[in-house]
């Protein structure tokens, strides 16, 4: 059990690699990144792919010694540490099993190696493959499972020394079948929760990343963009990444100016005078509104706030409806109740409420 | 004028893929095929397209028996799952080369055909790219707009959108529904996720082993589920299907002893003794209301889903699973409160699994 943190890290691997000696000209995958992964917490890293998330994590399992920045266990400098003296498991894409052995060899082996015990390793093997639901099948061969439950058998491996102190998870479930994935997913976070490791799972999935951790950082080009609970990013964007990122569908984004308390959205006009004089803003200039589908409302009757736009296309999603607009060169997605009848080609009144909206200045948050 | 099969039956040595399969599609439909894995969607895409015979029945386009005809001869595209066909030719190539392969179309007629096309799916910019160089989504319009080229009157989609990402899925199908309602035919779409059905289709079909147990508007079949496998598979999550016994005294269906559904308007109609009740988890909620009926259950495991959550609870030692329109954070293990609106359950009968009546209808049970 140990608290997991990064101080500084950069990665170059054109620069450690020694093609490009001057730090300024080479290309760095990930940028002054300061991150503390605290003791026994569920975490992931979400982002797309290519944004730097695999460098990130052979940085924490010690495959990779980061060009600059330290990493730190429980505090110490662990950055010259090898994978082995770190004391991370790690779970991988793909199952890692001896197929020949039998479960029981299987979660077994890491032990025997280290040179537990006989009745020490048995004792481990039994409380290990009841915590995964593998319990009945010990004495079957790892290569009779199927995918899901050869994935357990790999955590199991992983886990099963008693000084693993954290667990790195590098898209678990991405080739596991729908099916069998939310047993797993069960027993992944029964793990995290009986044995109060320190875990970081790595996905571009929202839905997976957002279930298994209590805080995700949303990693984009090099940089940890935010980090929060699934909540606080979801209601609370600091840039527009998170909100189109975060939620189905995304976050909706117009270009605007803003001046005097009036956003000028280059086609109809918003006053939230008050509103911002309440929040206390005062910046103004070219602005990004970004409001969400399930905040915008839709009218077919225009009131003095609303903008007309028309439907060009309704999906439907049993107990709502998603519509795209279109009006002043904007397209705009809303999601509305499925009691509400609307058709393609409609003409329909929007309106954004006020306490809804979020605006974004050169992609930080102002409002 | 559309696509009509009567009695279609197909075998595969002993295997039977497709039994007894009617329908008709009419010219302006978008219908989906929904069904689990092996249900035989793809097989009934493929003789509706003309690359697999048929054992027994017909196939009629526009009326006429086109059941010996080749794929050549019918007017039709199919787009698959693995979408690029030449992976070394740019886009423009890729589209272009069914037209080449024509050889009846002067090199101006072809350039102006793929432009046109590549315009409706918005991927006029990046005609001169590779496959390797452009995102899934973008290559998955590529296939499309190949097989849109030729001016096919129906293109049969094979689960087109399984490879990609939530948010290339999210983008992809409203781009596909907008560009199907600009043009003449069909498109005929299989897939195993209820929500592609939802989002996309006009009308759907639901086949299982072979058999297609329903077909019809996609409204009706959403309301009016004609079996409890429909019901369950066509609901976004899942529909909770719950087991329970009619009690001819106090004219209910008693699930458990706190649960029970009252059917006194219709008990006459009622001839087994044991019924499944089908109820979606957008009508169990956290709230006490008029018709809700309270029942206590232990949270296992909540999921956040798009901008919603699903929380699976356990109840008497069924999976229950029950969907808030936001994203919420609940403790696991603790016994939660739900209220089921007793308005919204189907009655489908235990042994054929059929829809005997539905609660909350007319006094008869209808819809």
């Amino acid at each position: 059990m140990a608290t997991l943190e990064f101080k500084n890290i950069s990665h170059s691997y054109e620069y450690s690699f020694g093609k490009v000696k001057d730090k300024e000209k080479a290309e760095w995958v990930i940028n002054n990144l300061n991150v503390v992964w605290e003791d026994g917490t569920a975490n992931a890293l979400l982002g797309p792919s290519g944004g730097g998330k695999t460098t990130m994590l052979n940085i924490i399992s010690g495959l990779l010694r980061p060009s600059e920045g330290q990493v730190l266990i429980d505090g110490k400098d662990a950055t010259d540490f090898s994978p082995q003296e770190r004391k991370i498991a790690q779970v991988f894409q793909f199952p890692v099993a001896y197929d020949t052995m039998n479960v029981y060899n299987n979660l077994a082996f890491p032990l025997r190696n280290s040179g537990y015990a006989k009745n020490k390793i048995d004792s481990k093997v039994r409380k290990i493959s009841e915590l995964l639901n593998l319990d009945e099948y010990l004495y079957e061969s790892a290569g009779s499972l199927n995918e899901g439950e050869k994935q357990k058998v790999s955590l199991g491996r992983g886990i099963i020394r008693d000084d693993i102190v954290a667990m790195l998870l590098d898209e678990p479930l991405t080739l596991i079948d729908p099916k069998l994935k939310n047993g797993l997913r069960r027993v992944l976070m029964r793990i995290q929760r009986e044995l109060k490791l320190t875990m970081i799972y790595v996905t571009h999935d929202q839905h997976e990343a957002l279930t298994f951790a209590d805080y995700v950082s949303i990693l984009n080009a090099g940089t940890i963009v935010q980090s929060g609970t699934a909540t606080e990013l979801y209601d609370n964007p600091k840039q527009p990444f998170v909100g189109f990122f975060i939620g189905s569908p995304g976050m909706n984004f117009i270009d605007c100016s803003l001046s005097q308390g009036i956003l000028d959205c280059k086609g109809f006009t918003l006053d939230i005078k008050t509103f911002l004089e309440k929040k206390g803003v005062k910046e103004e200039g070219e602005v990004k509104l970004g409001i969400r589908p399930e905040s915008v409302l839709i009218s077919k009757e225009q009131t003095k706030a609303s903008t007309p736009f028309n439907i060009q296309v309704v999906e439907n999603f049993g107990h709502y409806r998603i519509i795209t607009v279109e009006g002043m060169k904007k397209r705009i997605k809303a999601k509305i109740s499925s009691s509400m009848n609307v058709s393609v080609g409609e003409r329909v009144f929007l309106s954004f409420p006020q306490d809804k909206i979020i605006l974004f200045k050169q992609d930080s948050r102002i409002l | 004028m559309g696509i009509e099969l009567k009695n279609v039956t197909k075998y595969f040595g002993r295997k039977r893929a497709l039994e007894d399969v009617s329908f008709e599609i009419k010219d302006g439909e978008f219908v989906c095929f929904l069904g689990p894995s092996d249900a035989g969607k793809s097989v009934l895409l493929r003789v509706m397209a003309g690359l697999e015979k048929v054992n027994s029945g017909s196939v009629l386009f526009d009326g006429q028996d086109v059941t010996k005809l080749s794929v050549r001869d019918r007017n039709v595209a199919m787009v698959y799952q693995d979408f690029i066909n030449y992976p070394n030719m740019n886009v423009y190539e890729n589209i272009a080369s069914p037209l080449r392969v024509a050889k009846k179309y002067s090199k101006k007629e072809i350039d102006k055909k793929v432009h046109e096309v590549a315009e409706l799916l918005n991927i006029d910019k990046i005609l001169r790219q590779k496959p390797e160089e452009i995102s899934g989504g973008q290559r998955q319009r590529t296939a499309i707009a190949r097989a849109m080229v030729k001016g096919a009157k129906y293109i049969f989609l094979d689960e087109p959108l399984a490879n990609l990402d939530y948010k290339l899925r999210e983008e992809f199908r409203t781009q596909l529904k907008e560009t199907f309602s600009n043009r003449e035919g069909a498109f005929v779409y299989a897939t195993a996720d209820p929500i592609d059905a939802m989002a996309l289709s006009s009308h759907t079909g639901y086949l299982y082993e072979g058999k297609l147990l329903q077909y019809g508007d996609i409204e009706e079949v959403y309301n009016n589920p004609s079996f409890s496998m429909v019901g369950k598979y066509f609901s976004n999550p899942t529909m909770n299907l719950l087991e329970g016994s009619l009690n001819r005294n106090d004219k209910t269906i008693e699930i458990t002893k706190e649960l029970k559904i009252d059917v006194s308007g219709y008990i006459d109609r009622l001839s087994s003794e044991n019924y499944i009740l089908g109820i979606r988890p957008k009508d169990i909620g956290f709230k006490d209301g008029p018709n809700k009926v309270k029942i206590c259950g232990e949270l296992m495991l909540s999921e956040i889903v798009g901008s919603e959550t699903e929380l699976h609870i356990d109840y008497n030692g069924q999976n229950m699973i029950v969907l808030e329109p936001e994203i919420v954070h609940y403790q696991y293990g603790n016994t939660i409160e739900l209220y089921l609106d007793e308005n919204r359950f189907f009655i489908f009968d235990a042994n054929d699994k059929s829809l005997v009546a539905k609660t909350g209808g007319d006094k008869n049970g209808n819809a």
